[in-house]
């Protein structure tokens, strides 16, 4: 007992801080956006997620103050393994919803996969003589795995913040590291790529060349879309880009301190689409009611949250460690920034919620289970 | 160890130059361009909604009310009250429903079918439907009673016209409407309801004036385009800025008087055909009826298709302006104009033509009414009697067009710009119009026709009436109006001056003056009652002031449709004339028998009437015709 109470002690609280933080603003505007809705369920959806929360902090408290070594020699492969099992399960028999089979019983596999992933590229890489092309190609078979599943289901977001990931944890294991870099900027080169040619292609006004240049595109209608509305956000505002156009409106209408709390008019309105207002759009929520003042004050606590994981990062005593840190503070980051971005307009649009603010039980629980790890890198360091 | 906490380091770097990228980002778009998105807000969710200002009276020139305002019930739908999910025809659904039940309930008909209520969903939901509209006081009652039951369904009071005077000066008035704005149909953020306006008469053509400036109001609406219920109102900042209060419509004072207009449409109350009464000195209508007549209550709110068919359908025509938009042939109320031709180019006052009861002119046989022939006789006695040998040879004697001259510048042939619409030009036949028209040219024939008012010439009773004016004053065409001027707006400007010398003229009066006093129109001025029972001594009446005239009888058709309309130009008193007037009637005996006698009683609701005692005691003094 006194030993728990030791480690306790040793608590990075800042991280712990802003993650209670951070959840009241979720469960905050969870609740906000849900009085505007007719339903009982939404209305009260934001106690699910205090629950919820609550039950995350639990498993946070639980993973922090136990020995990360020891998890991750007990469970980084199997959970691997029983995530993959869990990927392929859900798309034969998960259930259908939104246009996609992301859900399997009561939770959503691919975010449980996210950990299992970051836990088990940690567990292999975090060891000496890992740096060799051959560690490379299994790493990106770790990693091709569960994305390409994901991709699958399909849910592009998820595989998407999944990769700058890995690639950090790879990156910082010093694995292939030349090649690595190379792959980074041919990978960002192809996007440029893709991006520009579908810029190119709708600027021509020929039907016909478009077809033609579109037949060679490894793109899906739906994200052929979704580019051309973050490439020409005035085109279609009635129709594909109704919800960024939407969100913009929001956002910027909300001026220095925002309409205030239960006031978002854009939300109480439905322009804001009420379907995504709780979650992948509840920042614009936010903005609204509570202004330029209130997203910044929400980028603070992300950025408490973040930098006192580069911090646990630094001062880790094991590979393992770090790199587990690495690769959850990444992926906060990629949410955290994809969300935002694709909120404004920065980004093209990508299903992918807000840690800790948007509504999803799933995902908050698998925040806080990681979380709990990184807390318990930062209390199990050597000094 | 392998790994470095510098890469740790590198990557919070890289995390803090992310926030500073979203959060320049929404700098821009939170500060400094709020504006933008505050103003797209703002259109996509509030909506304007004309609000019509009060409709303006309409007054005769002592200010006596012929047209006024009153409140008028209606019930109405507020359909975000009503709103389903899924499909807009899942709310129109419900809301023909609840229509359905409300009329089962408080037993009233419906009056908007589901086509209107899907068509009002589409395109105004916005703005609420109006469901019921213009309730007697009983259903408008029995509703109230019950408004609780009905959810979604409120009460409403608007205004709505109604003409105090019955069908008194219908035609002159007119009647309003209700109809959507038009340009503003489809208008996605601007929306009207359906708004009062002039159909007809000066209803329509001051429409403007009567109107008023809407004003405005602001409406929020959700992004369904339904205006939110109330609780949701609420929640939102409730800017009235922009709210435009409307401005009643002026009240339009006309020149008419009340009283001589109900003595000339008594005048003409058991006939079809119209007249119009003038100031000479200035052109205003003092009266204007055209008969038959109808109520212009009858067509509001709406115009039913059984009132619609009443005011247009043939041979009645009861809608139609017969005083503007009827033209006919003139008869020898046109011999005047020809008299004036004829003297400015040539013809003396003293020449005489040796009427023979017949004028010949190659197969022509014009007969004059007095078969054995007035004899030699000129231009003044020739009004008198109304020759039509004389008028005829002094039409072909001047020519066609010095004739046409002389009607030109009564302003015959064209409309006479009166502030009433539906005015036909009439018909001022010449060659050119009859190689259009009948693709003949002209024959000498046609111009003696003309020279009596017969043929092709056609005129409205308006432009007869500002013929009788023209002579009356001496020479000055005004343009007839019944929109009152201002006081002190000076005297009015004529239009137009005649080309004629004042002595031409003034014969010209003196034959109109012995028509009344003795010629053809004698019972313009005398009115005689038949003996009473059991006596006969027969009662004789006249008028309390001199004037002129001049009968017409123009015969027109051929065999079965055989006709006459029949004419009086008149003005009076004969010097400083103060009213002048033209009336038709249709299928009457003659100018003399059928019109004279209602001349009278117009005249006499003025001047008034002094019994006389007749010299020659019972016998009629009113024998005679044109």
């Amino acid at each position: 007992m006194r030993n728990l109470l030791a480690k306790l002690a040793r608590m990075d609280w800042v991280m712990t801080a802003c993650i209670l933080l951070l959840t009241v603003l979720g469960t905050t505007f969870i609740w906000s956006a849900g009085s505007a809705r007719q339903a009982a369920s939404l209305q009260n959806l934001w106690a699910v997620h205090a629950c919820t929360a609550a039950l995350g902090l639990l498993i946070y408290l639980a993973l922090a103050t136990f020995d990360y070594r020891k998890l991750l020699d007990l469970t980084a492969t199997p959970f691997y393994v029983v995530s993959l099992v869990f990927l392929f399960a859900v798309l034969l028999i998960g259930a259908e919803r939104f246009g996609g089979k992301r859900w399997l019983w009561f939770f959503q596999p691919s975010e449980v996969a996210k950990l299992a992933v970051i836990l088990f590229v940690a567990h292999v890489f975090g060891r000496a003589g890992r740096e060799s092309f051959k560690w490379f190609l299994v790493g990106m078979l770790l990693l091709g795995a569960p994305a390409l599943l994901i991709l699958k289901e399909p849910d592009l977001g998820t595989a998407l913040v999944l990769v700058p990931a890995v690639l950090v944890m790879l990156l910082a294991a010093r694995t292939w590291t030349r090649g690595l870099v190379a792959l980074l900027l041919a990978g960002l080169l192809a996007a440029g790529t893709v991006l520009g040619t579908v810029y190119v292609a709708e600027r021509d006004a020929n039907p016909e060349r478009r077809a033609a240049i579109y037949r060679f595109m490894p793109l899906r209608d739906h994200q052929l879309k979704r580019l051309r509305v973050f490439l020409f956000p005035e085109r279609d505002r009635r129709g594909a880009g109704y919800n960024l156009h939407q969100a913009q409106i929001s956002i910027g209408s909300g001026s220095l301190w925002g309409k205030g709390l239960k006031q978002g008019s854009q939300k109480l309105l439905g322009y804001l689409p009420p379907s995504v207002s709780m979650n992948d759009f509840i920042f614009a929520v936010l903005a609204e009611e509570k202004g330029f003042m209130g997203a910044l004050g929400m980028l603070a606590l992300f950025l408490g949250l973040l930098l006192s994981g580069v911090r646990t990062a630094f001062r880790a005593t094991d590979d393992r460690g770090r790199l587990l840190v690495l690769g959850t503070t990444t992926l906060i980051f990629c949410h955290l920034y994809v969300n935002v971005a694709m909120s404004i307009g920065l980004m093209p649009i990508t299903g992918l919620p807000l840690p800790f603010i948007s509504a999803g039980r799933t995902f908050l629980i698998v925040l806080m289970a990681a979380l709990g790890v990184v807390q318990s890198v930062n209390i199990h360091r050597e000094d | 160890m392998k790994t470095s906490p510098w890469f740790a380091l590198a990557l919070g770097a890289v995390f803090v130059f992310g926030e500073i990228v979203l959060a320049s980002a929404l700098f821009r778009l939170q500060v400094l361009n709020t504006a933008d998105f505050r103003e797209d807000q703002a259109v996509q969710t509030k909506r304007r909604v004309r609000t019509p200002g009060m409709r303006g009276r309409i007054l005769d020139c002592k200010g006596r009310v012929l047209a006024d305002c009153r409140p008028s019930h209606g019930i109405r739908c507020n359909l975000e009250e009503f709103q389903r999910r899924g499909a807009a025809s899942n709310t129109a659904a419900a809301v023909d429903l609840a229509v359905d039940r409300l009329s089962r309930a408080i037993d009233l008909p419906r009056q908007i079918t589901s086509a209107q209520i899907a068509r009002h969903l589409r395109t105004a939901s916005a703005v609420s439907l109006v469901a019921w509209q213009d309730l007697d006081d009983r259903s408008f009652a029995r509703f109230c009673e019950h408004a609780n039951e009905f959810p979604g369904f409120e009460d409403f009071t608007e205004v709505e016209r109604v003409y105090p005077n019955g069908s008194l000066a219908a035609h002159v008035l007119g009647y309003t409407g209700r109809g959507e704005l038009e340009g503003f149909e489809d208008d996605p953020v601007y929306f009207s309801g359906k708004e009062i306006k002039g159909r007809e008469g000066v209803e329509r053509f001051h429409n403007g004036f009567l109107t008023g400036v809407p004003g405005e109001a602001t409406v929020w609406v959700d992004a369904r385009g339904f205006q939110l219920t109330r609780e949701r109102k609420d929640l939102i900042e409730d800017d009235r800025d922009g709210d435009i209060p409307p401005s009643p419509g002026l009240d339009l004072t006309l020149t008419l008087d009340l009283d001589l207009q109900r003595a000339l449409e008594d005048a003409l109350q058991d006939v079809t055909g119209a007249g119009v009464v003038l100031d000479p000195q200035s052109g205003a209508v003092l009266a204007m009826a055209s008969a038959p007549t109808f109520n212009p209550n009858d067509c509001i709110p709406r115009l039913s298709s059984a009132v619609y068919a009443s005011l247009t359908n043939a041979p009645m025509k009861r809608g139609q302006n017969r005083a503007v938009s009827e033209a006919y042939a003139p008869g020898s109320t046109f011999k005047p104009i020809t008299a004036l031709a004829a003297l400015k180019y040539g013809w003396l006052p003293d020449d005489e033509y040796d009427c023979r009861g017949v004028y010949r002119l190659g197969n022509l046989r014009l007969h004059c009414w007095d078969r054995f022939g007035h004899g030699p006789i000129a231009v003044r006695q020739a009004l008198e009697q109304s020759c039509n040998t004389f008028f005829c040879n002094l039409g072909s004697a001047v020519g066609t067009n010095a004739v046409l001259e002389a009607a030109r510048a009564f302003g015959l042939g064209a409309p006479t710009g009166i502030d009433i619409g539906g005015e036909t030009p009439g018909v001022l036949p010449d060659d050119a119009w009859k190689r259009r028209a009948y693709n003949e040219p002209w024959y000498p024939g046609d111009t003696c026709q003309m020279s009596i008012g017969q043929g092709m010439l056609l005129v409205t009773p308006l432009q007869m009436a500002v013929v009788a004016a023209t002579l009356a004053n001496g020479g000055r065409v005004y343009r007839p109006f019944l929109h009152a001027r201002p006081e002190g707006d000076g005297p009015v400007k004529p239009v137009g001056t005649l080309p004629f010398p004042a002595a031409d003229i003034e014969l010209v009066r003196l034959g109109m003056k012995d028509v009344a006093d003795k010629g053809t129109g004698r019972r313009i001025l005398l009115r005689q009652e038949p003996p009473a029972p059991g006596t006969y001594r027969r009662r004789s009446f006249r008028l309390n002031v001199d004037g002129a005239g001049k009968t017409g009888t123009a015969e027109i058709g051929r065999g079965e449709t055989k006709r006459k309309n029949t004419w009086v130009i008149a003005f009076a008193p004969y010097e400083n004339p103060t009213v002048a007037l033209a009336i038709i009637v249709e299928r009457g005996e003659s100018g003399g028998s059928t019109v004279a006698p209602r001349v009278h009683s117009v005249l006499a609701s003025i001047f008034g009437e002094t019994e006389t005692t007749s010299a020659r005691g019972g016998s009629n003094q009113l024998e005679g015709r044109d």
